[in-house]
């Protein structure tokens, strides 16, 4: 049964690491939802979020072949139940003058930010899982959505 | 001591152990080269293109277990390796591939000859380094060798641009490689272990398919006495052919889609498959959901990515392959299984290996070969018919003395990796067997052979056909011949003109002296074969067919029925 799995890894950063890492999962035709890679707690070390579909076995292939990279350190699938995973958001929308003030109050709603606005424009800012994320997004669609620019997921183990 | 990069080079490969490698001059790796005139005791073979110092290093590694080191210039010195690191990562052959790039500060400008070697190989190698400050170089020419031949071996690629072999370093070479979340293979878990003795305990009708994963562990002799003490019949993958002696009553050949009847027959009746040190490739599997369909399988290896990936084994033991058959050593009682040795038997008489008489075929050649050669000769091929054939006829009996290009399946690479072979075993009688096709690919090498005396022999067996493609042309796509009648040279001029010994033979009469005549010659010798035009390779399993339906060798007498 195919589902969504979040991998972390932990990389050692060198020369062509994040090629590699991304590399292999278009040769071994795994599907990659969502990537993200950055710095870490540790000098000289990256972690990198995956979001793949697959079923069972192609999650522990994931893992078997990303644990085969010299440059991965270690890396492990996520339960939703005892991990945290967030994607970041910005959308800037061109709401009408008249939409403004329901703009910022459904932003408020979500608990979301609009860090920088124009006179046309507004950014909207908002961090959250998959599901809310998704939401917003929806619910911005009046507001005349303009680009939208999403981190991809990241994700933390609780223990 | 304060050195150039390029001296760091030489003094890895001196505490390396090499005593031979292979390359080609460029632009970017002359102060190597330079340098090079340095150290006499390290041999260079300079040979004609690069892809044969890549296979070369291969069949020093195949013929050795050590690691094979090539090397190249920038640009098309390195793009011309790429096939022959392909071809080791298949084959999982330690090899350290070194290339020269740009300056450091004109990499990324398109600088004349400047390629990516490093993003080019990324999906190919174990893993592959762009040195750009020469203080790294002792550390990273040190891993690379670790790298290369520890845990699932495989080819590892460094580059250094040109300035990086001519700046100064005083570092030293590392005493130790400790590379974080790089992991040996465990230790056999002692559960896995259990559960393995078990199911050999219970087994019937038991079988071993051995693969390179034996050699490249040096577990050969766990095999045997895995296979003796508990009287299991032992089939070799393609490349695991010399890991068990083809000789031993308990041997069964290579099994796949062109293996010998019996081996696949056992294996679709077996009650229990244990895969040793094999990756269950298609070409041995056939199709997976009809692959062994009685058995249980069990699967060593050192790769536990090779678990799963294309069938699924009930139980499986992950560890270095000589400690995991040590201890499942420990745990097994003696057994015999003569109900099941008998059935084994009467498909090895029913189905045995044909060479009918009265044609000059390339089968006529190599069982004679194997008769002059009695199964110590190191033997490399090229790819195509003769491959196949070679892996029948050629009875080997010891380790790392069959070399074949196997998960890539890379005409050109049999006469350049008998030459590596022959430069790492010296005292060792080496043949390649290479078809009319593929040594065309390579044979520029001629003159390699002939600078060095390269003592091999090559037998060339010439149908005049890309033979392979031909008999898939005529089985599969019904005789409609599309390009693949192949022209060649007069061989016995070209040999001529490279200063190489000729012998040619086109009659079974003469096939014992030519052999006697090249195997006198001290040096290289071509020998062409004139063979059957249109000689196809039987058994066969047509590519994703099931192995319960192979296509017997029509000479057969014996009505074809295979196992259900
Ligand atoms: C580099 C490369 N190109 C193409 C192929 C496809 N191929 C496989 S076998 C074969 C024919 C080989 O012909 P030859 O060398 O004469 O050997 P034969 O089969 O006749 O023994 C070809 C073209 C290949 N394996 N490698
Ligand atoms: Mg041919």
């Amino acid at each position: 049964m195919s589902q969504r799995h979040t991998i972390t890894a932990l990389v050692q950063n060198e020369s062509g690491t994040i090629n590699r890492v991304v590399s292999l999962f278009r040769r071994r035709g795994f599907s990659l939802a969502s990537f993200n890679a950055g710095d870490c707690e540790q000098v000289g070390f990256s972690r990198m979020t995956f979001v793949v579909d697959g079923d069972h076995g192609v999650m522990v292939q994931v893992l078997r072949q990303l644990d085969k990279l010299i440059d991965v350190v270690d890396c492990e699938s996520l339960e939703p139940e005892k991990s945290v995973s967030r994607e970041m958001v910005l959308v800037r929308c061109q709401p009408r003058p008249e939409q403004r003030e329901s703009l910022y109050n459904l932003v408020l709603e979500f608990f979301g930010k609009t860090p920088a606005a124009s006179e046309t424009a507004v950014v909207v800012e908002f961090a959250g899982d998959l599901a809310e994320v998704e939401r917003l997004i929806e619910a911005l669609q009046p507001y005349t959505i303009q680009e939208i620019v999403r981190t991809g997921l990241v994700a933390i183990k609780l223990d | 001591m304060e050195r150039s990069g390029a001296r760091v080079v030489m003094e890895a490969l001196e505490r390396q152990g090499v005593d031979v490698f292979f390359g080609y001059p460029g632009g970017v790796v002359l102060p190597l080269y330079d340098e090079m005139l340095n150290w006499p005791q390290i041999k260079h073979i300079l040979v004609r293109h690069e892809q044969a110092a890549a296979h070369m290093a291969d069949g020093y590694a195949r013929a050795t277990g050590r690691v094979g080191v090539c090397l190249a210039t920038s640009g098309p010195g390195a793009t011309n390796l790429v096939t022959g690191i392909a071809n080791a990562i298949m084959d999982s052959i330690p090899m350290v591939a070194i290339t020269g790039n740009v300056n450091s500060w004109a990499i990324g400008k398109d600088a004349f000859q400047e390629t990516d070697i490093q993003g080019i190989t990324i999906p190919i190698t174990k893993h592959n380094y762009l040195v750009t400050n020469v203080d790294d170089l002792p550390y990273v020419l040190e891993e690379a060798f670790y790298l290369a031949n520890t845990g699932r071996k495989g080819p590892v690629l460094v580059d250094i641009p040109k300035d990086v072999f001519i700046k100064k370093t005083s570092v030293a070479f590392p005493d130790k490689i400790e590379r974080r979340g790089y992991r040996l293979p465990p230790t056999p878990d002692a559960g896995q272990i259990a559960t393995a003795a078990k199911m050999i305990a219970e087994a019937q009708k038991p079988v071993i398919i051995a693969g390179a994963g034996v050699m490249h562990s040096h577990s050969w002799d766990e095999l045997r006495t895995l296979a003796e003490t508990c009287d299991i019949p032992v089939i070799n993958s393609l490349l695991g052919l010399g890991c068990f002696p083809r000789d031993h009553e308990l041997s069964l050949g290579m099994m796949g889609m062109h293996g010998e009847a019996t081996g696949t027959l056992a294996v679709q009746e077996a009650d229990l498959v244990m895969g040793i040190g094999i990756r269950f490739d298609d070409r041995l599997t056939g199709d997976t959901s009809k692959f062994a369909p009685n058995a249980k399988i069990l699967h060593f290896d050192l790769d536990i990515s090779e678990v799963g990936k294309t069938v699924t084994p009930i139980a499986f033991v992950i560890g270095d392959l000589k400690d995991s058959l040590q201890a499942v050593l420990k745990e097994v009682a003696p057994k015999t299984h003569p109900a099941w040795r008998a059935q084994v038997k009467s498909w090895q008489e029913t189905y045995p290996l044909v060479v009918p008489e009265g044609k000059f075929l390339s089968r006529t050649v190599l069982r004679a070969l194997n008769e002059h050669t009695e199964g110590e000769a190191i033997v490399s091929t090229d790819v195509g018919q003769h491959q196949m054939w070679t892996s029948q006829f050629i009875k080997f009996k010891k380790p790392h003395t069959w070399l074949s290009s196997g998960g890539l399946g890379t005409m050109g690479f049999g006469f350049p990796a008998a030459m590596g072979a022959k430069f790492a075993q010296p005292d060792a009688e080496v043949w390649a067997v290479v078809g009319d096709g593929g040594f065309q690919m390579t044979l520029q090498e001629l003159q390699t052979a002939v600078e060095f005396n390269c003592n091999v022999k090559i037998a060339l067996l010439n149908n005049g056909y890309l033979g392979m493609v031909r008999q898939w042309q005529e089985l599969f796509y019904d005789h409609r011949y599309s390009h693949v009648a192949m022209g060649s040279p007069d061989f016995g001029k070209l040999a001529e003109a490279y200063g190489v010994k000729f012998l040619r033979c086109s009659r079974t009469e003469d096939l014992d002296a030519t052999l006697e005549e090249a195997r006198a010659h001290n040096g290289p010798v071509l020998c062409e074969f004139v063979v059957e035009m249109e000689e196809n390779v039987f058994p066969m399993v047509p590519a994703g067919g099931s192995n319960s339906q192979v296509i017997m060798d029509p000479a057969l007498k014996t009505p074809v029925e295979a196992a259900k």
